[in-house]
């Protein structure tokens, strides 16, 4: 802290994290230039929708230093659940209710196990994520559910546009403002990072860690309904498998952005879920097959986390400094 | 994965208790079977027993290494996509003219190597396990995905390893005895040697194991190298099995693995994941799926009882675990 900057190192980091997107932009428009056509970008935020509402729920488990396994069983509970009762002829606002009211019960009870009873989160939700992948074939036993789909309105979720912007980019707008609100300006968000960073404190000093650890769960099974929502709308029908697309995009959001800017938040979950799309719909617009793509998310991630773990970054600031016994000390740090 | 330190409000198991506690997954088993025959006697019929027998063996060799890494207090979730990558390395091989040797070697070279990598990022640069393993299984699915384009790859003759997988000794398949003698030297292994002392160590204060001269960096990396083979190893058998790679193995194999070796982990040694309860377990999720099938259950009543076994396993060894005065917050 000897230097003198003017800029504070949060900023830094952001202005970091505009330049990298800034330079992709530039590579792939470079590349090909359809890229930064009107309608790639349309598609970019549409894509960015499902992939960042899944991310923006698991924030809040990974604030409070849990993992969540079982949100895409979930995820594909919920999907066949709207499906369903949309082709029983039910209105489209009662599907996505009783899509969130399947949804965050099975969430709040991971809460419940994990908090409560403090059972391993792993294991807990792998196990409920399992029970609730298998619990979404029981209404068709795996079939694709598409009946009433077009009249019931479902796909202006996906279709309709103001100032020719898609409204699933609003809604990604909205949800991470509000989440931004509730986890930067609240209490309760305050909480949250207090029972993250060290339990027994929160504890001691009045925070209720046990129902914070369990709503940090509710909120994450609640955002996953959200998000597949969004993806049956795109693809048109609802099926058993919709969850499992969203684990890979998800965590890489959340871990991405959390080494990019130095700790899980809503801008970092924000930036690493902008980041990650930006990069999949370049490479599947330069004709990428497909099974790539998993392997590209899975990359950057495992680059953004070695890249910016502070234990390795620490390691290459050693290494740099007896390479070169004079290189300034400010250059390396967080 | 941390625990909160108050203490457990539960009361304490009567003694008989435990030990019903300590051996629940072998009754278990036996019930299960049992019940399956009242229902289906073809389910203790000589064939039926050796298919299970078959399928179990695999997913034995597959989850072995896994075992050790949750042993350890870490997790490797990448072993399935290993498996297939493994699995398709040998395929793509012995589609292209190679014979078996270098082919299995090779697979096995591809799993010790994405072990190594894991063992590396997590054990020497102590990275997340979890998103670690996650990252490093997305890269071997897409990698097996891309060798095969997309889709699987037949092979004409299941060679040597196919022979080996259909002969038996008396009614027993082969590959069983194998694989029973295999888990013998590895309880062994992890009963005697300074080797187990130093997983279960580490798992219970890395830093103090640390402190006290066990070089935990390299154990894990080693336990993640085993993970690796032990999976490339089952990737190559099915490749002989199934006469083909598959680039998606089948997600069964994922959610059985982890199931049976943290279910496992619930048996004998509470709370910790150990060879020979894995194994019963291995032969629990066989038994089901075999006795499912014979009742004509769909496949995802199996997945739903899957998930519930492993809530209620783990819940069972917390629970045991706190009576003993220790919460074993393993995640």
């Amino acid at each position: 802290m000897t230097s003198f900057r003017i800029l504070s190192p949060a900023l830094l980091r952001c202005l970091g994290v505009v330049a990298m997107i800034a330079a992709i932009i530039a590579v792939f428009t470079a590349l090909e230039p359809r890229y930064a056509s009107y309608g790639n970008l349309s598609a970019v935020t549409r894509h960015m929708a499902a992939n960042g509402l899944a991310a923006l729920g698991l924030t809040f488990v990974v604030v409070v230093r849990r993992f969540d396994l079982s949100f895409p069983g979930i995820a594909s509970l919920a999907a066949v659940t709207i499906g369903f009762l949309i082709a029983s002829g039910y209105g489209l606002w009662f599907a996505i209710a009783a899509g969130l009211a399947i949804g965050i019960p099975v969430g709040l009870l991971n809460g419940f196990a994990i908090g409560y009873l403090r059972l391993p989160d792993i294991v807990v939700t792998i196990g409920s994520g399992s029970i609730a992948a298998g619990l979404a074939f029981l209404y068709t036993g795996g079939q694709s559910i598409f009946q009433n789909f077009i009249t019931s309105g479902l796909l202006d979720l996906n279709d309709t546009r103001f100032f020719r912007i898609n409204v699933s980019a609003y809604f990604l707008l909205a949800a991470y403002c509000l989440a931004g609100l509730v986890l930067h300006r609240s209490r309760f968000g305050v909480a949250l990072y207090a029972t993250g960073e060290n339990p027994v404190a929160a504890h001691f000093s009045g925070i209720r860690v046990r129902a914070c650890v369990m709503a940090a769960f509710g909120l994450s099974a609640a955002t996953s309904v959200l998000a597949v929502l969004l993806l049956i709308a795109e693809s048109g029908a609802a099926n058993t498998n919709h969850g499992a697309t969203l684990l890979m995009p998800a965590y890489a959001g959340v871990y991405l952005g959390a080494a990019l800017l130095g700790g899980a938040s809503i801008p970092a979950t924000f930036a690493g879920t902008l980041v990650i799309t930006i990069l999949l719909d370049g490479f599947s617009l330069l004709g990428l097959p497909y099974y790539y793509s998993d392997g590209m998310v899975s990359g950057i991630l495992l680059f953004g986390v070695v890249v910016f773990d502070p234990r390795v970054r620490r390691q290459l600031r050693r290494l740099a400094a007896s390479v070169l016994p004079i290189a300034p000390n400010s250059e390396f740090r967080s | 994965m941390s625990m909160i330190t108050s203490s457990g409000r539960l009361p304490a198991p009567a003694p008989a208790l435990k030990l019903v506690g300590r051996w629940w997954l072998l009754l278990l088993l036996i019930v299960a079977v049992g019940l399956f025959t009242l229902e289906r006697p073809q389910m203790i019929e000589a064939g039926n027993l050796a298919t299970i027998l078959r399928s179990a063996s695999l997913t034995a060799i597959m989850v072995l290494g896994l075992n050790w890494v949750a042993a350890a207090g870490k997790i490797d979730v990448s072993f399935m996509q290993v498996a297939a990558l493994a699995n398709m390395t040998a395929a793509s091989l012995l589609a292209g003219g190679a014979g078996w040797l270098p082919a299995g070697l090779a697979a096995l070279a591809v799993g010790g190597l994405v072990g190594a990598l894991n063992g590396v990022l997590v054990g020497t640069a102590r990275l997340s396990p979890l998103i670690t393993t996650i990252a490093t299984g997305g890269i071997c699915a897409s990698a097996a995905a891309a060798i095969g384009r997309g889709t699987s790859i037949r092979i004409e003759d299941a060679g040597p390893i196919g022979e080996l997988l259909s002969m038996t000794l008396g009614p027993v398949p082969l590959i069983a005895v194998g694989v029973a003698l295999l888990y013998l030297a590895a309880w062994w292994c992890q009963e005697h040697l300074t080797f187990g002392r130093y997983v279960y160590a580490t798992a219970q204060n890395e830093e103090a194991a640390l402190e006290a001269g066990i070089p935990t960096g390299r154990l894990i990396l080693i336990l993640y190298v085993l993970s690796g083979l032990f999976a490339a190893a089952a990737g190559v058998i099915l490749v002989a099995s199934l006469s083909s790679g598959q680039p998606m193995i089948g997600a069964s194999y994922f959610i059985d693995g982890l199931t049976a070796v943290l279910v496992g982990g619930m048996m004998i040694r509470l709370g910790q994941p150990n060879v020979i309860g894995t194994l019963t377990a291995v032969l629990l999720l066989a038994a089901l799926v075999s006795g499912g099938a014979l009742l004509g259950w769909p496949d995802y009543q199996r997945e739903i009882i899957k998930g519930a076994l492993l809530i209620c396993g783990v819940a069972l060894a917390v629970w045991m675990g706190r009576s003993r005065g220790q919460a074993n917050g393993r995640g």
